[in-house]
């Protein structure tokens, strides 16, 4: 292929990327988009100040989704970090590192699915609370295994030197270890919160339909074949994860590879 | 204190990341052998022998990993493309932005954005009537929801290509295979050498457990096959669900089944895959 074909292919890759994000905003700007039209019957914003009242209590979605995506995301990662150093200096770490990924690789859904009777002995299906601790079940795995990598010999040489110039486990962890790690929290968190805003299956076994999350509203306004308020969640859904990634775009592959 | 709190920590990850699994686990477990369940009055192997004679699983399972299998060998080679082509362009802060910006779409958006482009009714059905390719929706090519798995297959490939070019891309960096080239070019190898024997063997060496690992992920996958999938056969994730949350309690067990044939799987997969002693390369 010849060089100068090369800015051609990139803007139709670049219009490619854009064009579900442009859709989206489209259609859920549209209503009365009956086929065979290519364009709607109607173009504003009726659908958007319909629906952030009260009727499909898509704010409501949007706060609850918001807190329990947050509460994630903050748990996953204080517990990953502060377990995870328990772990990856334990002799067997790789034994334990195994059972680690056991819950990492399994689908959500079905994990949930297998786990929805305990949830309800323990009155917790159908709930806030369920979903968050659900949630954090799946995303504490992935934190713990994250952090892998920052407990090298490094850090611990670090901890050996604060405690032979006197430092106490107290000051080790805020003065040493917690300003190390803060790149690498801030990543988690974010990796966390995503993974719990992103998440449908195990969320709509967990909570019953009575936990409406936007992505739970989504899948309700398809079946209800109500595409424009469906495309409205949608955005709703993308917005908050593209400014994560504008802030943090850098840092996603980081520990990867 | 060193010791109490390893201690403590070793309790809590036992608690939090070992027991919750091994208890669904084994709860599946009892329950498709009769031993858990409303209607069971015990021990019996009659739901997997159901399982098994239906023939309904092993259709999953090998449509699961088709699908799989060739939504991953397309998306990498799509990435491997790009970032053999426009490694240079995308090390731009606009373009690499672009890049990232797929990863901003869950699994239910690019399912819907998919039913809005491909069903009947959608967005190319649209231009098709148009342009006077078709009269009716009924002739628009069944592209959701259908035998092939058309609309899970590009919708997999399109969130997996920005995915695995940007894996590529930091890969390409860090292993320094510019340099690698250069110095195989100096050494007399031809552009198809140096892909083949430099720029190939690294990136899939160093990829190689994430690629595994995203396979399983996709046998895995829920929603979208949930959105654009077909009756039957399903994939592993929807069928599951289906069988274990259906209203008809004397086929619960069967569902149990398969879900302890799957976590089976995926367990024995991730010990092949992280057991072997590693080099922090393949740490995620």
């Amino acid at each position: 292929m010849k060089s100068s074909w090369k800015p051609y292919l990139l803007t139709l890759i670049v219009l490619l990327i854009l064009f579900p994000f442009i859709f989206m905003i489209l259609l859920s700007l549209s209503s009365s988009w009956r086929f065979p039209d290519v364009l709607p019957g109607y173009f504003g914003f009726k659908n958007w100040v319909t629906i952030l009242g009260s009727e499909a209590g898509l704010l409501q979605s949007f706060i609850i989704s918001v807190v329990i995506s947050l509460a994630v995301g903050i748990v996953s990662t204080f517990s990953g970090f502060l377990i995870s150093r328990a772990v990856f200096y334990h002799k067997n770490k790789r034994i334990l590192t195994l059972f680690a990924y056991f819950p990492y690789v399994l689908a959500p859904v079905v994990f949930g699915a297998c786990l929805s009777y305990f949830f309800l002995k323990i009155g917790l299906f159908g709930s806030v609370t369920g979903v968050i601790v659900a949630q954090f079940l799946v995303a504490f795995p992935y934190a713990l295994i994250f952090f892998g990598s920052f407990w090298n010999k490094k850090i611990r040489s670090y901890e050996d030197l604060v405690a032979t110039l006197g430092g106490n486990s107290r000051q080790t962890f805020f003065k040493v270890l917690l300003p190390l790690a803060k790149s690498m929290l801030l990543i988690c968190f974010f990796q966390t919160f995503l993974i719990s805003w992103f998440e449908y299956g195990l969320t709509s076994i967990i909570g019953v339909g009575k936990v409406q999350t936007l992505t739970i509203k989504v899948f309700l306004f398809i079946k209800e074949a109500n595409y424009y308020y469906g495309a409205l969640s949608c955005c709703l859904l993308i917005f908050p994860p593209v400014v994560l990634l504008y802030f943090n775009k850098r840092y996603v592959f980081k520990n990867l590879v | 204190m060193k010791n109490k709190g390893s201690i403590l920590g070793i309790v809590f990850f036992v608690l939090i990341g070992v027991v919750p699994f091994f208890a669904a686990f084994l709860y599946a477990l009892g329950y498709s052998f009769g031993v858990l369940g409303i209607l069971n009055d015990g021990f019996t192997t009659r739901f997997w022998e159901q399982v098994f004679i239906s023939g309904e699983f092993l259709k999953s399972f090998g449509y699961s990993a088709v699908i799989a299998l060739v939504s991953l060998a397309l998306s990498i080679g799509g990435a491997l493309w790009v970032t053999l082509k426009f490694r240079r362009e995308l090390d731009k802060k606009f373009l690499s932005f672009m890049m990232y910006l797929p990863l901003a779409i869950p699994g239910v958006v690019a399912g819907f954005f998919m039913v809005q482009l491909f069903s009947k009714g959608g967005f190319f059905a649209r231009i098709a009537f148009q342009l006077g390719w078709i009269e009716k929706t009924s002739q628009f090519p069944d592209l959701v929801n259908d035998s092939l798995a058309f609309g899970i297959i590009v919708t997999f490939i399109t969130m997996l290509i920005p995915f695995f070019t940007l894996l590529f891309l930091n890969v390409y960096k860090n292993e320094r295979i510019e340099e690698l080239s250069i110095l195989a070019q100096s050494l007399g190898a031809n552009a198809n050498q140096v892909t083949r024997r430099v720029f190939l063997p690294i990136i899939l060496k160093k990829t190689g457990v994430l690629i595994a690992l995203y396979f399983i992920f996709l046998l895995g996958a829920y929603e979208v096959p949930l959105i654009l999938g077909q009756e039957s056969p399903q994939m592993l994730s929807v069928l599951i669900i289906r069988e274990t949350r259906q209203f008809d309690l004397s086929k619960i067990s069967e569902g149990y089944v398969v879900a302890v044939i799957y976590t089976i799987v995926v367990s024995i997969t991730a010990i092949l895959l992280f057991l072997p002693k590693r080099k922090t390369a393949y740490e995620i």
